[in-house]
């Protein structure tokens, strides 16, 4: 009894120590991978930040006017930008290849099949980016359109503008992705529809005469900036 | 010169040949102001400059209510016109297009061109939208540069210090402060200058920047800040503006800083390289200021003030220093009075002409967002100055442009770091 108990544990031990024998170098290959892709990205990074900047990148973003849309959407410097996306391609891209060195089965055909998915997640990534800019510029144009019209609750308008331009964005990103598009885009038209309904229940039907005095008296409580600013000249 | 000015433009002004005063009035469809502004301008060729050799010359932007018609046929066929003019010169009176990018830049250096040219000593430029103007107002401005006793000749209006409040809160203290120059309307459309002057502002590359059309009547007043210059303040009584739609304040702040933030960035050089107090010779003593205009709305402005601060303190924490932030809320706090004191007001301009420069968000959205913060110092200043005698708020006046003044080293501190 008591020695097949120990042959069993021997068994087991002998096999977790070569089954460790077996992962600990493709561990240290794919850490090793890992971190040479971190330091090649780093220097592809500053790379690309120093020709950007030896070809005058800013100057140019800055006459197009592309400077301008990424400090509107609160995002950094053209050249500082793309010098981040070619770190986090590399270094993704080294990732991908780390886990190709652990050698096991189930993580490889994962792998396979994220890289089928992966044209439609660029897709998707390209409109997430976008549409965030989009997004960001609008909250804070709305933002400012509505603090210096004197309008109540400016930062609640212009947050709701920025939920409303990221759900449709949202949507159109998993529309890309493909997944359960039925369900996302049923989802999609119900929750829009939803509070359309609401809205125009609310304000247009029910609640008309109220809201309508409602904003009357604040509104006419407010000062407003004038409509002819001459005499501030 | 031959791409500034066209060939039929260049003729007309060879046949003037040789000029004392040339004026020069830029338009662009100003049929319901300009009429006026030509009449005075001729008066006073006939009449205090009756011995001067001059000439009108009107440089369009292709109006299309038919402004360059009523400039060619307007009269001066009143009788006591008639009786006082002295004649004794051929006046001439020029309207063209100009050429380039419209805007009032190129119109002025079309103006310049021409004063070149024609060697005048001295340019009057006149603004059609100025109904106040006189033939002793553009004489005013000519004279001491005709006199060589001035290089540039800015109008100082006998104003209030809440009529304006946009140029004596925001644009006098701050151009002050940067050029060490003590003008009272830095932002004038109106001013003289000598043929040198005119000489000199053509030389500059500034011409072919697009910044330029937004802050062109900054950085001539600016200009006037250069070596070896003279400048001098023509005092021309009170200022009426002719009645016409304008931009609504929220618009037009955001304007008028760009034009100044902007100004400031384009003669950098001149101004944060040096440290000087320029002197200004008054041509005459600045009359009292008058009666503050109509009552400024400070419940009003106070509630914007508050209420724009708390929307917009997230995007002004990229523009302003945590302390002049937590000050600003401090002066907002709801429960207190209103307190945008002088000191507070000029870190505020100072870091917001600086976030400007450095673009640390975007500047269209800087200058909007330092709307709330305009009109809280409006309120704040039109309370301090309530009960006051003009006498004092004037002085009230001049000792914000001193704190201003003395503030300079950290304008340039800030302008010249290193971005954050």
């Amino acid at each position: 009894m008591a020695e097949a108990i120990f042959s069993t544990l021997r068994e087991t031990w002998s096999g977790y120590v070569e089954g460790l024998r077996l992962v600990i170098p493709r561990l240290l290959a794919m850490l090793t991978v890992v971190a040479a892709g971190w330091l090649i990205a780093a220097l592809a990074r500053a790379i690309t930040g120093k020709v950007l900047g030896w070809l005058r990148v800013a100057r140019l973003s800055e006459r197009t006017g592309a400077a301008e849309l990424l400090r509107k959407a609160e995002l950094p410097p053209a050249e500082r930008l793309a010098a981040s996306t070619v770190f986090w391609l590399l270094f993704l891209g080294f990732l991908l290849a780390g886990v190709d060195a652990l050698g096991f089965s189930t993580l490889q055909a994962l792998r396979s099949e994220v890289g089928l998915l992966v044209p439609r997640l660029a897709g998707a990534l390209a409109i997430l980016v976008a549409g965030l800019v989009v997004a960001n510029v609008v909250r804070r144009v709305v933002l400012l359109a509505a603090v210096n019209a004197g309008w109540p609750s400016a930062s609640l308008l212009a947050g709701a503008v920025y939920l409303l331009t990221m759900t449709i964005v949202t949507a159109m990103v998993l529309d890309q992705v493909g997944l359960a598009r039925p369900i996302v885009l049923t989802a999609f038209a119900i929750v829009v529809g939803a509070v359309m309904l609401t809205l125009a229940i609310a304000v247009g039907i029910a609640s008309a005469p109220l809201v309508r005095r409602l904003l009357d008296e604040r509104m006419a409580a407010r000062a407003r900036p004038e409509s002819d600013g001459s005499s501030h000249l | 010169m031959s791409t500034i000015l066209s060939d039929e433009l260049l003729s007309e002004l060879m046949a003037v040949g040789q000029l004392d005063v040339l004026v020069g009035l830029p338009t662009l469809n100003h049929a319901d102001s300009v009429g006026p502004v030509v009449r005075a301008a001729h008066v006073a060729f006939n009449r205090e400059l009756a011995r001067e050799r001059t000439a009108l010359l009107n440089m369009d932007g292709g109006s299309t209510d038919g402004t360059p018609d009523i400039v060619r046929n307007a009269s001066i066929v009143d009788r006591e016109t008639l009786l006082a003019s002295q004649s004794l010169r051929t006046r001439h009176r020029i309207s063209a297009p100009y050429h380039g990018v419209p805007g009032k830049a190129a119109a002025l250096r079309a103006v310049f061109a021409a004063a070149d040219l024609l060697q005048a000593r001295a340019v009057v430029v006149l603004d059609p939208e100025i109904a106040s103007v006189t033939p002793e107002s553009v004489a005013a401005l000519a004279r001491p540069a005709l006199a060589g006793d001035a290089d540039f000749v800015s109008p100082a209006y006998a104003r209030h210090p809440l009529d304006g409040p946009l140029v004596t809160q925001v644009v006098r203290p701050l151009f002050r402060a940067a050029y060490g120059l003590a003008l009272a309307e830095p932002l004038s459309g109106e001013f003289g200058c000598s043929g040198r002057f005119a000489a000199r502002c053509l030389e500059q590359p500034t011409w072919e920047s697009e910044d330029l059309r937004l802050a062109i009547d900054l950085w001539i007043s600016g200009m006037a800040t250069g070596d070896g210059l003279r400048v001098a303040e023509a005092a021309l009584g009170p200022r009426r503006l002719t009645p016409r739609q304008r931009p609504a304040v929220a618009a037009l702040v955001p304007q008028v800083l760009d034009a100044l933030f902007t100004c400031l960035r384009l003669q950098e050089t001149g101004w944060a390289a040096g440290s000087r107090a320029i002197a200004l010779a008054r041509s005459a003593s600045p009359p009292p200021p008058p009666d503050p205009p109509a009552s400024v709305d400070v419940a009003g402005y106070a509630t914007l003030f508050r209420e724009g601060l708390a929307a917009l303190g997230g995007m002004l924490e990229r523009a302003l220093r945590p302390a002049t932030l937590e000050a600003l809320r401090a002066a907002a706090a709801v429960d207190g009075p209103l307190d945008v004191h002088d000191e507070l007001w000029a870190a505020v301009m100072l870091e917001l002409a600086a976030a400007h420069r450095h673009a640390t968000i975007s500047r269209d959205h800087l200058v909007r967002a330092a709307v709330p913060l305009y009109l809280g110092r409006v309120a704040w200043f039109a309370a301090e100055l309530a009960g006051l005698e003009p006498r004092d708020a004037d002085e009230r006046l001049e000792a914000l442009c001193l704190h201003f003044e003395r503030s300079r080293g950290d304008l340039v501190a800030l302008w010249t770091a290193p971005l954050r």
